[in-house]
């Protein structure tokens, strides 16, 4: 149905694509995977005609044997949405905001003039209804549903008009893993019951070995192998797809090193937000984000906090960071107790942070010598030059790499900087907030080594708070499953992961996809 | 909506209040009193002690800052110690110049630069683009006045299409009145449509860069379809608070034009306020201005909720 052959794509004088060629039939679920920055979702883009401005593609796309790439605009309009629907990776601003979600879906049929006013808002409240949103009414707009809910929304716009095939282009990467096993489900039985193809753009193996009968892996543009899923599993012919796969399920190479002395408890941790009051004069509402939160972390233990978005868990971060002031309970580290917003900079420094956003947590116009340096501020030393050179080498950056500015950085030697300013007056405890989480795959394997390494040496205990369930498995001691703001479950990492106890934390590690057992072994 | 609108009254009723604090205490903290900065250093004690009186200056500060705001919500503003007239009079025999001029060049200025905002954008890059780009940074570099006695050379003394200057009032008839305030509106509009179309211009360009654009064009609409579905309400909103800007930029600000084409404005009458010294006219005609300011402040907000459903709705969830 849809068939590329040999597609090549230049933008300016970067080479974006190389021989890019495959087929997906009708009715077929066809994975695309590949770290970021390799040209999966500029494929994509190829196919729908919907390229930047400057890029320049040659080769052929052709979409049931119409030529795409040479295609009128005028022709690609009347194909958009009617023959191939597409979906984005951020659902939080697919839509647009100042329209109800039932005009947004309705619109795809107006466009394209298959049905009046009337009808169009039938079948958009139809569509709703099928992609499981019946309940939330079309009248709402975006900013009023959960991330889970838009994308919802999204493939109900995508496939208003029954298109041939759907592109995902990593439609579930930004959400949570119940929610990315509920969508995945919707579009797998978009698949069965409709008939529609699917091509499924993802970095996460795992989730295309769920789903897709072919898949193909692309590395900077072209693409190193093709095939039926199980047998690409089973019998990766391209090293690249070997290393893949070994990164994804990496686990450093580690020892439980936990003495009995704890470095940071928690106990009781209640924090509350004010919710605005009810009516004009009502009474303040509060909203209970933490609720009784107790949890210990020892010398030189890896703990981990699992729970899905809004659970609390970035609230409570930022009480033990000392951001926030608790409304009940207590935090000590080290003994000491944190009472926030004063906390004194010797008992800060015994603790630092490593956030998500490799990209947005550094002064851009700083040398990485003075970023790293920041922490000093708290406890000054007369040697920073020689601490800072240490740092760097610890996290595997050259001394001289100091004197450069962060924008000539990659994402992943960025968060290697990130955790070298972690580091580097010490701490005792090193909070690890989604660290690794907007990492690819083999970059996340070298941080998580690296981790490990940092750990041994400097005698470092670490708070991991992730969503991501194989990576808190792969590196944590014991694990904490936090849900509504409570801990649901907590115990030896092995065992909660092995027999979990609460219905959650089985619905969490049930929804997280996995590549089979046996597809493996090999 | 209740709730936003009554947090927007309540913060309007709050600046107003703020103002009018502020602008009593600076008159009052003029040195000397207020009398004698009005008739100057050569002034009999006797006359001095007159206006005092007259001004009642002699009761205490609360008093005298009651009676005035007090005299401001029935329109009595006092009488104007140069004019000899109550100051009421004054500001609304140039108000009905002033406002209808203002909002004649807001009209000229957004009716031209919504569009040619827009056609920048959606062309970005291309011939038309560059065009516009360059006619609104000459428009905003000419001076106004100078381009207004230009729009004069040209169409009143040349053409003889208008009147060089002056207002006949609105006793006239509608168009003589329109008539003679086409030109200054124009060379008003000039600078503030050149700026408008470059604020539109980006903020389009910005909005056909989010994602919910690349959502639109997924779906199967074109560009324009896009543009004018999806991109153009959204991009409206910083363009509203320029406006907002602008109108109170207008009202007073137009002292150069107003002299130009010899228009009896606000601008003119408070300039004259402030060299005459008559303290009475000054303090009135800027407390005017401010509430004008504050009052389309909050027509704006008003504005926003109502292209802006996450406004409306109480601020979101949580």
């Amino acid at each position: 149905m849809l068939s590329i052959d040999r597609l090549s794509l230049r933008i300016g004088a970067a080479e974006i694509l190389r021989d890019v060629s495959f087929d997906i039939g009708a009715g077929e679920v066809f994975g695309l995977v590949g770290e970021s920055g390799s040209g999966k979702s500029m494929t994509a883009l190829a196919a729908m005609g919907l390229l930047p401005r400057g890029a320049a593609p040659s080769g052929r796309v052709a979409f049931e044997g119409r030529q795409i790439l040479a295609a009128k605009e005028r022709a690609m309009c009347a194909l958009r949405g009617r023959e191939i629907g597409m979906i984005f990776q951020e659902p939080m601003t697919a839509l647009n905001p100042l329209k109800t979600i039932g005009d947004q879906v309705a619109e795809t049929l107006l466009v394209h003039g298959a049905a009046g006013r009337f009808e169009a808002r039938r079948v958009a409240e139809a569509r709703l209804d099928r992609v499981g949103l019946g309940a939330v009414g079309a009248e709402r707009f975006p900013h009023e549903l959960s991330g889970g809910q838009r994308q919802r929304v999204c493939i109900a716009l995508a496939v208003a008009l029954r298109p041939k095939l759907l592109i995902a282009d990593e439609p579930t990467t930004a959400l949570d893993v119940t929610t990315q096993a509920q969508i995945l489900d919707l579009l797998k039985g978009l698949v069965d019951e409709d008939g529609m193809a699917l091509w499924l753009i993802t970095h996460d193996l795992a989730v295309v070995a769920d789903v897709a009968d072919h898949v193909a892996v692309m590395r900077d543009g072209a693409l190193v192998e093709a095939g039926r899923t199980e047998a690409v599993f089973r019998a990766p012919k391209a090293a690249y797809t070997r290393k893949l796969m070994a990164d994804s399920t990496h686990v450093p190479d580690r020892k439980a090193g936990a003495q009995s002395a704890p470095i940071l408890e928690v106990s009781g941790a209640v924090r509350d937000y004010p919710a605005g009051r009810a009516g004009l004069f009502g009474p303040r509402k509060s909203f209970r984000a933490v609720d009784g939160v107790s949890l210990t972390v020892r010398a030189g233990e890896s703990v981990g906090l699992v729970g899905e978005s809004g659970c609390g868990k970035s609230t409570l971060t930022r009480a033990i960071l000392g951001l926030d002031a608790l409304q009940g309970g207590e935090i000590r580290l080290d003994g000491e107790r944190i009472a926030a917003p004063a906390v004194p900079p010797p008992l800060r420094a015994k603790m630092q942070v490593v956030f998500q956003d490799p990209f947005g947590s550094f002064n851009p116009r700083h040398k990485v010598a003075r970023l790293v340096a920041e922490p000093f501020h708290l406890t000054p030393v007369p040697d920073i030059g020689a601490r800072v050179a240490e740092a760097l080498e610890a996290v595997g950056l050259a001394p001289g790499d100091a004197e450069k500015y962060i924008h000539e950085f990659s994402g992943g030697q960025r968060q290697r900087i990130a955790i070298a300013r972690a580091i580097v007056i010490r701490p005792k405890l090193v909070v690890l907030d989604e660290a690794v989480s907007a990492l690819d795959v083999s970059i996340r394997a070298r941080i998580l080594d690296l981790l490990a390494e940092l750990q041994a040496r400097f005698g470092l205990s670490y708070l991991f708070i992730s969503h991501d369930l194989s990576v808190v498995r792969a590196v944590t001691d014991r694990v904490l499953v936090m849900q509504a703001g409570r801990i649901v479950e907590e115990g030896a990492t092995e065992q909660v992961f092995g027999a979990p106890a609460h219905a959650y934390t089985r619905a969490l590690i049930a929804a997280a996809p996995r590549i089979p057992e046996g597809w493996l072994a090999a | 909506m209740a709730r936003y609108f009554l947090t927007r009254l309540g913060s309007l009723a709050l600046s107003l209040i703020v103002a009018s604090l502020v602008i009593f205490a600076v008159i009052e903290v003029i040195p000397g009193d207020p009398a004698s900065f009005m008739l100057g250093l050569n002034a009999a004690p006797e006359t001095v002690a007159a206006l005092r009186a007259e001004l009642g200056l002699d009761g205490s500060l609360t008093a005298r800052y009651l009676s005035w705001v007090g005299g401001l919500f029935v329109g009595d503003f006092g009488t104007s110690y140069t004019y000899r007239v109550p100051v009421a009079e004054l500001v609304g025999a140039r108000l009905w110049v002033s406002l209808p001029l203002t909002l004649y060049a807001l009209l000229l200025s957004t009716l031209i630069a919504i569009p040619v905002g827009v056609i920048a954008a959606a062309r970005r890059g291309g011939p038309a683009d560059y065009g516009i780009m360059g006619a609104t940074q000459l428009g905003i570099a000419i001076p106004n006045f100078w381009f207004a006695m230009l729009l004069v050379l040209v169409f009143a003394i040349s053409l003889r299409w208008f009147s060089a200057g002056g207002f006949p009032g609105w006793e006239a008839g509608l168009w003589p009145g329109i008539k003679a305030l086409t030109l200054p509106a124009v060379a008003l509009a000039l600078p503030q449509a050149s700026i408008l179309a470059r604020v539109m211009r980006s903020s389009l360009i910005e909005t056909l860069g989010q994602d919910y654009i690349r959502t639109a064009r997924a779906k199967g609409l074109s560009q324009r379809q896009a543009i004018v579905r999806h991109a153009l309400r959204n991009a409206l909103i910083p363009v509203m608070t320029i406006i907002g800007l602008q109108f109170s930029f207008l009202l007073a600000g137009a002292i150069i034009i107003e002299n130009v084409f010899f228009l009896p404005g606000l601008g003119r009458l408070i300039f004259q306020g402030i060299t005459q010294r008559d303290l009475v006219v000054v303090e009135s005609v800027v407390m005017l201005l401010v509430f004008a300011v504050i009052l389309v402040t909050f027509l704006v907000d008003i504005a926003y909720a109502a292209i802006d459903p996450r406004l409306r709705r109480g601020g979101g969830a949580r």
